[in-house]
């Protein structure tokens, strides 16, 4: 006897639709999972049969075969525990039709039969919606995440049926099917739960330049000693970033569940990264087989710090260029290829010289070359795509002792606003802006480009310089609400710009 | 790179010193970067400085060093961009925040010798010019170099030879240096190197002796007139407050808007204007000092 149940794999952050059918039948008794299983699919045979003899039901002692379609894509991981019983149990006529019709499930088994929750629910929800599923069963740990796409607001609306047990599953289809509804959740709380930019205080620059990069989504270069507030700061970048959109919060849950993090019930907040320095480059963009999402996706919608930028290795920096070009990392296997999203605001930090003190320090022990190496490592890093930098030092106490600065409420509707000007001008962040838009959009006034032109002459700027000045003045000019750009923002401008070689 | 732009001795602003060469003066001068530089030049506020070319450190180290000294004092060093002491020279004016113009024996805007392109493209961007007799695009010949001495020997009022042998092309800018009435200092060196035979000939023969900036600018502009300090132009009121704070010792952006009582942008604002007009400098590292450039008096 055969039956087939729906399931979904899931590649990168995406869900696909997998087909399980059982088929049981006279012979000698054994168990084959065929259709590219990993081990941990392969070891699912032991973990569905003790469910299953736990729950009360019988195992049949015949020939089982259990096939996962399509066949050429690679299964990995506990997730088709629950379709490959609940198919079993349909051919062994445990289960009746209508309990299995329109039905996919995704979920981990326990050997004493409880469902287990497995990442992706989000997408796999999604893609149930799609492909013309009525209801998915999930561990009830999952449940909030599977209702996910229809409250946030785009999905059709599916049942999404959470059940403890494989013992459970007759429920299915009757009266006494449990059904979770899951809430809209709060897209973007006010920080006031979070931190808050008002904590930033004596640095009232850092605290503009923090406002230039949300708003413009421009890479931000800070350089500092340690204690100089950097990685404050950068914490309380997400909180002034712009509101969510309902798609953006949706990709944010999409890979947050993907990635293995439960999203936190009832709010969406941007994501905040912070890899340590000894990443690798495929810890930093997502690899593995099948691919799983690494820090750049992560950080999608939300902000991936680097701290200790000199100290990255030189092939981690070079894998992030395509992210920070693309918006979107692509690992391609021999069978296929996953597109990741990665668009995120690039914070980096870094200590003046290896030691930390900076060379003008009587402590620093650095040699002037290896400072020197340092230096071009870091502004060499990355270099088109960090427009702001920022050199801060430790405040002084009576500037710590001073008066809160504005909070991060007031700030991003700042922020908010130039991001819709941008978006109404040219669909895109300011710092997406090409030589050729910069020219459209960011046109100057008369002192303006005199101001630029003194900058060519007395700062020795180059011409990807030159541009990243213009991009970084837009914005600037965004924020004053002036559609020109006028010399003042032109000189903001130049004092946040990127110094150093290309 | 930049356009090339002609200055023809025909014309009201053809560099008056260049006139003193009378009927060998260039035709026409070509170049690359500030033509203004060198159409107002003021031979009394140049200086020329030469030297060997397969030269020491000694040479290199003192070329540098006259050239920082005579660039912070506001001079115009000129030079011929050759390898050794020339380089130096362009370097130690830039390094000063100076100008510098480069006389070259081929066309302005090539960069002879190859490896110092890099230079050239500096020298440009930071205000100063090269110049040439030659047309743009020309390849150097080696007819053209002592033509291209007697045009920096002419271009300022004083010429320092750093190092040089007794036969060589630093000797040619000397003697022609003595010939225009130059002001002729030279540095000396050990008299058991062959480096040294020229500047020691030239001290010996009545050249003045040029052993820091000082002596170079007590050459160039009279004993007293020490360390000419450039004024700049006159500020309003926040850039003034902002340059008050960096002469305080504030060195970032967050230290000058506290210590100016500025928000943080007017602050970047004020610090990119300082550093466009010069009054303050930023090391690789974005930490703001104060340049020589003086403030105007206080009206």
């Amino acid at each position: 006897m055969l039956a087939s149940v729906r399931t979904f794999a899931l590649l990168g952050v995406e869900a696909r639709d997998v087909t399980v059918e059982v088929d049981v039948s006279s012979g000698l008794p054994s168990f084959a999972v065929v259709g590219l299983p990993d081990a941990a699919v392969r070891e699912s045979r032991e973990r569905v049969r003790a469910a299953v003899q736990n729950s009360g039901f019988e195992f049949p002692r015949t020939r089982i075969t259990a096939s996962l379609a399509p066949a050429d894509l690679r299964k990995a991981g506990p997730g088709f525990d629950l379709a490959i019983a609940a198919a079993l149990l349909g051919a062994n006529g445990a289960l009746e039709e209508r309990a299995l019709a329109g039905t996919a499930l995704a979920a981990e088994l326990a050997l004493d039969g409880a469902l287990r929750p497995v990442p992706g629910a989000v997408a796999m929800a999604e893609r149930a919606a799609r492909s013309g599923v009525r209801r998915i069963v999930v561990a009830p740990e999952s449940a909030y995440e599977a209702g996910l796409p229809r409250a946030v607001g785009t999905a059709e609306p599916i049942r999404v049926v959470p059940l403890e047990r494989l013992a459970d599953l007759p429920r299915l289809g009757t009266e006494a099917e449990p059904v979770h509804t899951t809430g809209a959740p709060v897209l973007d709380p006010p920080a006031t739960d979070g931190p808050d930019l008002a904590d930033l205080r004596g640095q009232p620059a850092l605290r503009d330049a923090l406002e230039v990069a949300a708003a413009g989504g421009h890479g931000l270069l800070i350089l500092g000693p340690p204690g100089a507030g950097k990685s404050l700061a950068a914490r309380r970048l997400p909180s002034i970033m712009p509101p969510l959109s309902e798609e953006e919060a949706l990709e944010i849950l999409r890979v947050a569940s993907a990635s293995g993090h439960r999203p936190e019930a009832g709010v969406v907040r941007r994501p905040f990264r912070a890899p340590h320095h000894t990443i690798s480059p495929a810890g930093l963009v997502g690899g593995g087989n099948p691919p799983r999402p690494g820090e750049v996706t992560m950080a999608h919608g939300g902000v991936l710090f680097l701290d200790e930028l000199g100290e990255f290795s030189r092939s981690a920096l070079e894998a992030l260029r395509q992210p920070l070009e693309d918006g979107a990392v692509t690992i391609a296997r021999v069978r296929h290829s996953v597109t990741l999203p990665s668009r995120f605001l690039l914070v980096a930090a870094s200590n003046p010289c290896p030691c930390g003190h900076g060379e003008d320090h009587p402590d620093c022990r650095c040699t002037p070359g290896s400072a020197r190496r340092y230096r071009n490592r870091i502004s060499g890093a990355l270099a088109d795509r960090i427009d702001l930098s920022l050199t801060v030092e430790q405040p002084s106490a009576e500037a710590l002792a001073g008066g809160e600065g504005e909070a991060s409420e007031a700030i991003r509707g700042r922020v908010a606003a130039a991001r819709a000007v941008a978006g109404l001008r040219q669909g895109c962040p300011n710092s997406g802006l090409g030589p050729a838009e910069l020219r459209r959009h960011a046109r100057l006034g008369r002192a303006a480009r005199a101001e630029l032109a003194s900058g060519h002459r007395r700062l020795g700027l180059s011409g990807r310089g030159h541009d990243r000045v213009l991009r970084v003045a837009r914005t600037v000019a965004d924020l004053q609400g002036s559609e020109e750009v006028g010399s003042a923002h032109v000189a903001a401008a130049l004092g946040f710009r990127r110094r150093g070689a290309e | 790179m930049s356009r090339v732009w002609t200055l023809r001795s025909s014309a009201a602003d053809f560099p008056g010193c260049l006139r003193d060469l009378e009927d060998r003066a260039p035709a026409t001068l070509y170049g690359v970067g500030n033509r203004d530089l060198v159409a107002g030049i003021d031979p009394d506020r140049a200086v020329t400085i030469v030297g060997a070319r397969r030269s020491g450190a000694y040479g290199r180290g003192v070329a540098h060093e006259l050239a920082y000294g005579a660039g912070a004092a506001g001079l115009v060093v000129v030079s011929g961009m050759a390898l050794g002491c020339d380089s130096e020279a362009h370097e130690g004016t830039l390094a000063a925040g100076g100008e510098t113009i480069a006389v070259l024996a081929n066309g302005p805007d090539v960069p002879y010798p190859r490896s110092k392109a890099e230079l050239h493209r500096r020298i440009v961007r930071a205000g100063g010019a090269v110049v040439a007799e030659q047309p743009p695009g020309r390849e150097p010949e080696p007819r053209f170099f002592p033509e291209r001495n007697r045009i920096m020997a002419a271009l300022a009022g004083t010429v320092v030879i750093v190092e040089g042998r007794h036969r060589s092309g630093t000797r040619h800018t000397a003697n022609e240096a003595a010939r225009l009435g130059r002001e002729v200092g030279a540095v000396p060196g050990p008299v058991t190197s062959s480096l040294s035979e020229l500047p020691n000939e030239l001290i010996r023969d009545g050249a003045a002796v040029i052993r820091d900036p000082q002596d170079l600018l007590d050459l160039g502009l009279g004993v007293g007139e020490v360390s000419v300090r450039g004024v700049g132009p006159p500020l309003d009121p926040a850039l003034a407050e902002a340059l008050g704070a960096v002469e305080a010792g504030a060195a970032t952006c967050d230290a000058v808007a506290l210590e100016a009582g500025l928000e943080g942008r007017p602050a970047a604002v004020a610090l990119a204007r300082l550093e466009l007009i010069g009054y303050v400098a930023a090391d690789p590292l974005g930490r703001y000092t104060r340049t020589t450039l003086a403030a105007p008096p206080e009206r």
